[in-house]
């Protein structure tokens, strides 16, 4: 036999014997690749360049972690600034300019802090991103954490 | 209506997409025609190495039916070991939230949906699925059945190419698609996107006091790695139940932008791949002003109402970003979504369903290209028809035998999108799901099957079609939406191989004229065919929409 008609039989062996073998192969190969290597080369490489934001940018106030700078989390007391209770991810960390402003009088005669300081310190905390159509936004977080600093004597007991 | 502001950047935006895809196109032909490359050093040992364990002869030449058979096979095996993971993910690793396995309906639906790249979700993956699941079975099956697309795609063009007697190997395309190119797009783009603050972390979800003293978790996880092939290998499935609206999916008004690039990378590089594959790069012409055309007359349509930030849409993404979003992904056949779908301008929907019917706009990794080659031996042989020549693409005859098999792969899809909508009304299974009556009830329905059908996985529904009638009836339409028209249209390129060919040819496809005549066609054939279920869909709610509020 000839080496040429023996690799032809090799591989005529291979597509009617073994070719669903070598598909199941590949597809555990393909799997330890994909599903296992990648995501955790791709986590390793992140935790060390880049750890803040790989675990979520988390906020950290008074001593603790108090949430992260992307997900919105509840204010319910009238001495804060409100997220949105509608949109499509249920954790918008942002609410426009306006509707900021517009909390300004509850925030007022809930905690006697002038309105216009109040305007000051949205204006100060705008995302200075106008993208095309978008609209000036703030972080609600990090706007009542400013709020917290700012005027630590009105919210005393808060991170 | 749209101002100069958005039109420019909606120019911007296309205009990177184009040319950051013909950056990539010489590469990728590299890797499809196995010239030296600068990675050989590192990746010629790893592929060896693959092809010793896999049992894989790289030197063995294939037909479009053992091409398709195995591309099938592997196919169906890691649907097989998705769908066991999701089954057992209770007893398997990485999963300190200690979710339990899938009813089997749902892990069925599940990785039929993944593996098809059609990416429907009937759950909401942060509430549903161990970090072991989102990496072994969704991020797994977005890898492989985005490199199956590619490979199957790159086949059928090898039939046009002159003087080839073979479309290739399978497994060689596919282990390189993934290792050359998958692979390293998504490792820069993953640490891009959490640069940008998308979280990859092992750690469970981080529970926190919060500044008023409750307690809540922020839902952290391995989300980056997936988010990078979910783009690029426009499958569209997200981490999260919200997709790209939840903020750590898509963080940033400047990550909405990228993410947006990063969906139509490779189906706009195919594109230029193509003409350099068949040495005739004035032939990738037609399909670019073709898919572009067509893209662009999207979003034309999406954008006639005004559009501003409303609910269902993220305050950084805003209204603009949100309904660009919507078109891209339908037309990219992606299907991720950064709104909710039901917050948009029925015309948006509209523009979304063009999109999906059309499948070639430019369409998903690979298939987008095939679907726009048989667009194209249609209009050969409608031309033929209009002006008696007899009708030639690249100097080849085009024959009955070809017209056969793209009319059978065109109408695989009205066939797995009517009949399932009309049973779904039929058994009642629509009213128990759908939020409304009516023409958006109707819409939603409609939208559904489509989505499946065009593997696109954007949908309005989501954890309500979690249900035996529609996981089953889904599945079955994303399978047989992806493998007919894959099988058949690999056929038409195995049949183009050494078919003799004239130098004279009487119709320049490479003309602006025939591209016309292309986007003309295509639009003719799939509003003839859709038209009236539009109509009682999209449309009428539009028309309702119009007249209740008072404004367009």
């Amino acid at each position: 036999m000839t080496e040429d008609s023996a690799k032809n039989e090799n591989s005529g062996g291979q597509r009617a014997h073994g070719g669903h073998l070598v598909a199941a192969r590949v597809a555990i190969i393909s799997l330890l690749v994909c599903g296992v290597i990648f995501p955790l080369v791709v986590t390793g490489v992140a935790q060390v360049l880049l750890p803040y934001q790989a675990n979520g940018e988390p906020v950290s106030a008074g001593g603790r972690i108090v949430g992260s700078n992307l997900i919105a989390q509840p204010f319910t007391g009238p001495i804060f600034f409100h997220p949105r209770n509608d949109s499509a991810s249920g954790v918008d960390p942002d609410i426009t300019l306006q509707d900021a402003l517009a909390q300004v009088p509850r925030i007022h005669s809930a905690t006697g802090i002038p309105v216009s300081s109040l305007d000051d310190l949205i204006q100060r905390n705008v995302v200075a991103i106008s993208w095309i159509s978008g609209e000036p936004y703030v972080n609600v977080l990090n706007l009542n954490l400013q709020l917290i600093r700012d005027f630590p004597s009105v919210y005393a007991g808060y991170p | 209506m749209i101002d100069a502001g958005q039109i420019i950047a909606i120019i911007s935006i296309l205009a990177t997409a184009l040319i950051l895809g013909r950056l990539l196109s010489p590469y990728l032909v590299r890797v499809f025609t196995s010239a030296p490359q600068r990675l050989d050093r590192l990746l010629n040992p790893v592929e060896g190495w693959i092809y010793r364990l896999g049992g894989i002869d790289p030197a063995r030449r294939m037909g479009w039916r053992e091409y398709f058979i195995s591309a099938f096979s592997i196919n169906i095996i890691q649907m097989a070991i998705a769908f066991l993971i999701l089954l057992f993910q209770g007893v398997l690793p990485l999963n300190p939230q200690g979710f339990p396995g899938l009813r089997w309906d749902l892990a069925l639906n599940t990785v039929v949906s993944f593996a098809t790249n059609t990416n429907l979700q009937h759950y909401a993956g942060e509430t549903t699925l161990s970090y072991f699941s989102q990496m072994t079975a969704i991020q797994f099956l977005q890898f492989t059945s985005a490199a199956t697309g590619i490979s199957v795609a790159v086949a059928m063009v090898r039939g046009f190419v002159s003087g080839r007697k073979d479309i290739g190997n399978f497994y060689v395309d596919f282990v390189r698609t993934i290792t050359r190119v998958l692979i390293p797009l998504c490792f820069i783009a993953s640490l891009i996107l959490v640069a940008m603050g998308v979280p990859q972390t092992l750690d469970g979800y981080m529970t926190v006091k919060t500044v008023e003293g409750a307690t809540r978790s922020i839902l952290v996880g391995p989300v980056a790695s997936l988010v990078s092939i979910m783009q690029i290998g426009t499958n569209g499935g997200g981490y999260y139940g919200a997709n790209s609206a939840y903020p750590f999916q898509n963080p940033t008004p400047l990550s909405n932008i990228f993410e947006l690039l990063l969906m139509m990378l490779i189906p706009t590089a195919l594109i230029f791949v193509y003409g350099r594959l068949i040495n005739d790069r004035k032939e990738s012409r037609p399909i670019l002003i073709g898919a572009y055309g067509i893209y662009a007359l999207d979003i034309a349509i999406a954008f006639i109402p005004a559009v501003a930030l409303s609910a269902g849409m993220e305050t950084r993404i805003g209204g603009f970003f949100s309904t660009l979003w919507t078109v891209t992904t339908t037309a990219m056949t992606t299907g991720s979504v950064n709104s909710s779908l039901s917050s948009m301008n029925p015309l948006a929907i509209l523009a979304g369903f063009v999109g999906m019917l059309v499948q070639a706009s430019p369409g998903g990794d690979g298939v987008g290209l095939m679907y726009m080659l048989m667009y194209i031996i249609m209009t050969v042989f409608l031309v033929g028809l209009m002006s008696g020549r007899t009708p030639e693409y690249l100097g080849m005859k085009i024959t009955g035998g070809d017209v056969k098999l793209v009319m059978a792969a065109f109408l695989v899809h009205p066939v797995i999108i009517l009949v399932p909508t009309v049973l779904s009304y039929a058994t009642g299974a629509a009213t128990s799901v759908i939020t409304s009556s009516g023409a958006i009830g109707f819409t939603q329905i409609l939208y559904e099957f489509t989505s499946a059908a065009a593997n696109n996985g954007s949908d309005f529904l989501g954890s309500l079609a979690n249900t035996p009638f529609f996981n089953i009836s889904t599945a079955v339409v994303m399978f047989v939406g992806r493998y007919a028209p894959m099988a058949i249209l690999l056929a038409l390129g195995g049949s183009m191989l050494s078919r003799r060919r004239t130098s004279e040819t009487a119709l320049k496809t490479s003309s602006v004229a025939f591209s016309t005549v292309l986007i003309a066609s295509i639009m003719l054939l799939v509003v003839l065919t859709f038209f009236p279920v539009l109509a009682l869909g999209p449309i009428l709610s539009f028309l309702q929409g119009h007249t209740a509020a008072g404004v367009g």
